[in-house]
């Protein structure tokens, strides 16, 4: 089964973000992989593991080399890492379009049988990049995956939806987003490291961008800080509440 | 001149309230500029389904019952349709898990701008403001693309409409978008439970590792009952395994934006409270005077919650007496 895994990374502390002038300054941030990618990477390695002669391809499009990334993909089991460069992606559209034209390159006509995604990169929360590669790629996108189950011609997985627990059936090829509880991903060690040192990372250049379809107009920063008053006893917040009209529902 | 065309997401016969509101707040900003509005709702419907939609246009009805269990790529097939034949410049989808999943599969089809959780809501500002890195940074997007997709939370549209026009719906052949061998289908759902999600609450209880036990958790879902409202969870608790991940509130849970928030035993970590931002007014209760969760609170109770807790429930219970 040949496996396309999309990475990115995030901020470790999104306290280490500044905003300077209207502009984002992400020189003090130290970087990991996102969290929901390593669910999909990890999800990625057990169907490795379970299907002989599978191959896991990590993937990841950055405007400069996160290489720290990619040896992390590959300290945890991924064949092959390839970082896509190119100018500072503007949208996920953009993002997708440079995913999937390295897909492309890649795997040639015969796509992947399965890519996969995390749900959302957490630092900006576009939860857009995998269903937008679906697209581009022509294949089905089941997002928010909690649960597959694979064998050779199917899929089953399982998903929260807005009413309870969803359970999808899918053929390949198709692209997956990974959500929290999909797996635990793996710890990797000094010997995994040194392994990985030893596996291809290739670094190519992305073809001339698409215009993208929403574009970064400026930033501010935020104080989630407010002027808290401190009650001295639970029926004083309770009379507050009231008057503050909070009980409405509860009197319905 | 805009068009624009409402999703509206149906749950079990019903309209969701997210879709319920979305469609009112649209046609309230329509009629303000002189647009136009149209929706689409799939599966079959109880009798009373549309009583909530004011306004005018015409809502498109599918009544196939392969569309109550709508996989993405079959509603991303027939909403395409439907904006090209009607001309649509706007699409407008609540942001609930289906619409979230939707949204981008429809703006890569379209070739249209995706504008999610834009504060404010409007859909006639020029930039769309939203909140990034665990809602550190509000950073505006402008729109590039002749159509923008809006993805709605139910924060920006809690107002009930003025009208008491209502649109008429005609039926809509959905039979041209179904393919015989679809490679993604929607099996069932079992619902665990009929609690409100949390997403949807005007009024949530959130408990932490303050909490000190599942068995605690009682205390808020009676809280939570007596005021209408669900209860929620800090990562913490959900880890511990106290509480469901679907209760999680934060970056890696659930955006909630109720009128009121009780935080109980929870200390007030960045990732939690990027959860809040849209939350009207929030309350903590918590041991340390110092929890940083006091910063983001509106009102604030220094205590134990095994006492704090019980003894708020029999206050608010005399109030609601009283009255
Ligand atoms: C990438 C990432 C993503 C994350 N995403 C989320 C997320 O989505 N949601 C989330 O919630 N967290 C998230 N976290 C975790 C977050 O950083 C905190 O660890 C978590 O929110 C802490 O939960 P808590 O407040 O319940 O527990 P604690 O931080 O342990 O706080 C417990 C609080 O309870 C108080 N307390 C103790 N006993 C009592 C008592 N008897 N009465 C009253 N108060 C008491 C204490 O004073 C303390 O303030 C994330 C972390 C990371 C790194
Ligand atoms: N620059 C990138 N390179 C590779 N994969 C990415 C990139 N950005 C996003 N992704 C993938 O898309 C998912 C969702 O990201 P987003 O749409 O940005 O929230 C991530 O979890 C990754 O799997």
């Amino acid at each position: 089964m040949n496996i396309a895994v999309c990475i990115c990374q995030v901020p470790d502390l999104p306290s280490a973000v500044a905003v300077v002038d209207g502009s984002l300054d992400l020189s003090r941030v130290a970087w990991v992989m996102n969290p929901y990618d390593e669910y999909a990477l990890e999800e990625a390695l057990r169907l490795k593991e379970r299907f002989p002669g599978s191959a896991v391809i990590a993937l990841a499009a950055a405007p400069e080399a996160g290489k720290e990334l990619l040896l992390k993909a590959l300290a945890m089991g991924a064949d092959r890492a390839v970082e896509v460069c190119s100018s500072t992606l503007q949208d996920s559209f953009q993002t997708a379009w440079v995913l999937a034209e390295a897909i492309g390159n890649i795997y040639g006509q015969e796509l992947p049988d399965l890519v996969l995604c995390g749900r959302e990169s957490l630092d900006l929360q576009n939860a857009s990049v995998p269903a937008m590669l679906a697209g581009m790629l022509g294949m089905p996108f089941a997002g928010s995956v909690t649960a597959l189950r694979a064998d050779g011609e199917s899929l089953e997985m399982e998903r929260e939806g807005d009413d309870g627990l969803e359970t999808l059936e899918a053929l390949y090829p198709l692209v997956i987003s990974a959500e929290k509880g999909l797996n635990i991903p793996r710890k990797t060690g000094i010997r995994q490291v040194m392994e990985a040192r030893k596996k291809p990372l290739e670094i190519v250049q992305a073809s001339a961008l698409p215009d993208p379809l929403v574009r970064f107009a400026g930033a501010e920063p935020v104080s989630l800080k407010k002027a808290c008053r401190f009650v001295e006893t639970p029926s004083e917040l309770a009379g507050l509440l009231y008057r503050g009209g909070f009980f409405k529902t509860a009197q319905e | 001149m805009a068009h624009y065309l409402v999703f509206l997401e149906q749950r079990g016969g019903c309209i969701s309230k997210v879709s319920v509101d979305t469609w009112n707040r649209v046609q309230q900003q329509a009629a303000q500029e002189g647009e136009s509005v149209s929706g689409f709702v799939g599966g079959p419907l109880k009798p009373t389904a549309l009583g909530e939609l004011y306004g005018n246009g015409t809502i498109y009805h599918a009544q196939d019952e392969a569309l109550s269990l709508p996989s993405e790529t079959l509603l991303c097939r027939i909403l395409s349709a439907l904006v090209a034949e009607e001309g649509c410049t706007g699409i407008v989808i609540g942001a609930t898990a289906a619409g979230r999943r939707l949204a981008p599969y429809l703006a890569e089809t379209l070739h249209a701008s995706l504008l999610g959780g834009c504060a404010g809501g409007s859909l006639h500002s020029e930039l769309c403001r939203r909140y990034i890195y665990s809602g550190l940074v509000l950073a505006a997007y402008r729109p590039e693309a002749s159509i923008r997709i809006f993805l709605q939370g139910r924060e920006q549209s809690r107002r009930s409409f003025f009208s008491t026009d209502r649109p008429h719906c005609v039926s809509f052949d959905a039979s041209p978008f179904f393919v015989p061998h679809e490679n993604l289908l929607i099996r069932s759902v079992t619902s665990g439970n009929s609690r409100k999600s949390i997403a949807e609450s005007a009024i949530i209880v959130a408990g932490g590792r303050g909490m000190g036990g599942k068995d605690q958790f009682v205390l808020l879902e009676e809280l939570a009952s007596l005021l209408g409202g669900s209860v929620g969870a800090s990562r913490s608790a959900v880890d511990e395994g106290w509480r469901p991940h679907s209760d999680q509130i934060g970056q890696t849970g659930k955006a909630v934006a109720p009128d009121l928030y009780i935080a109980c035993g929870i200390s007030g970590a960045v990732q939690h409270l990027a959860g809040l931002s849209s939350a009207r007014t929030v309350v903590a209760v918590n041991s340390d005077p110092h929890a940083p969760v006091f910063d983001a609170a509106d009102y604030g109770i220094v205590g134990d919650v095994r006492e704090v807790i019980p003894a708020f429930i029999g206050a608010v219970k005399e109030v609601l007496q009283k009255k």
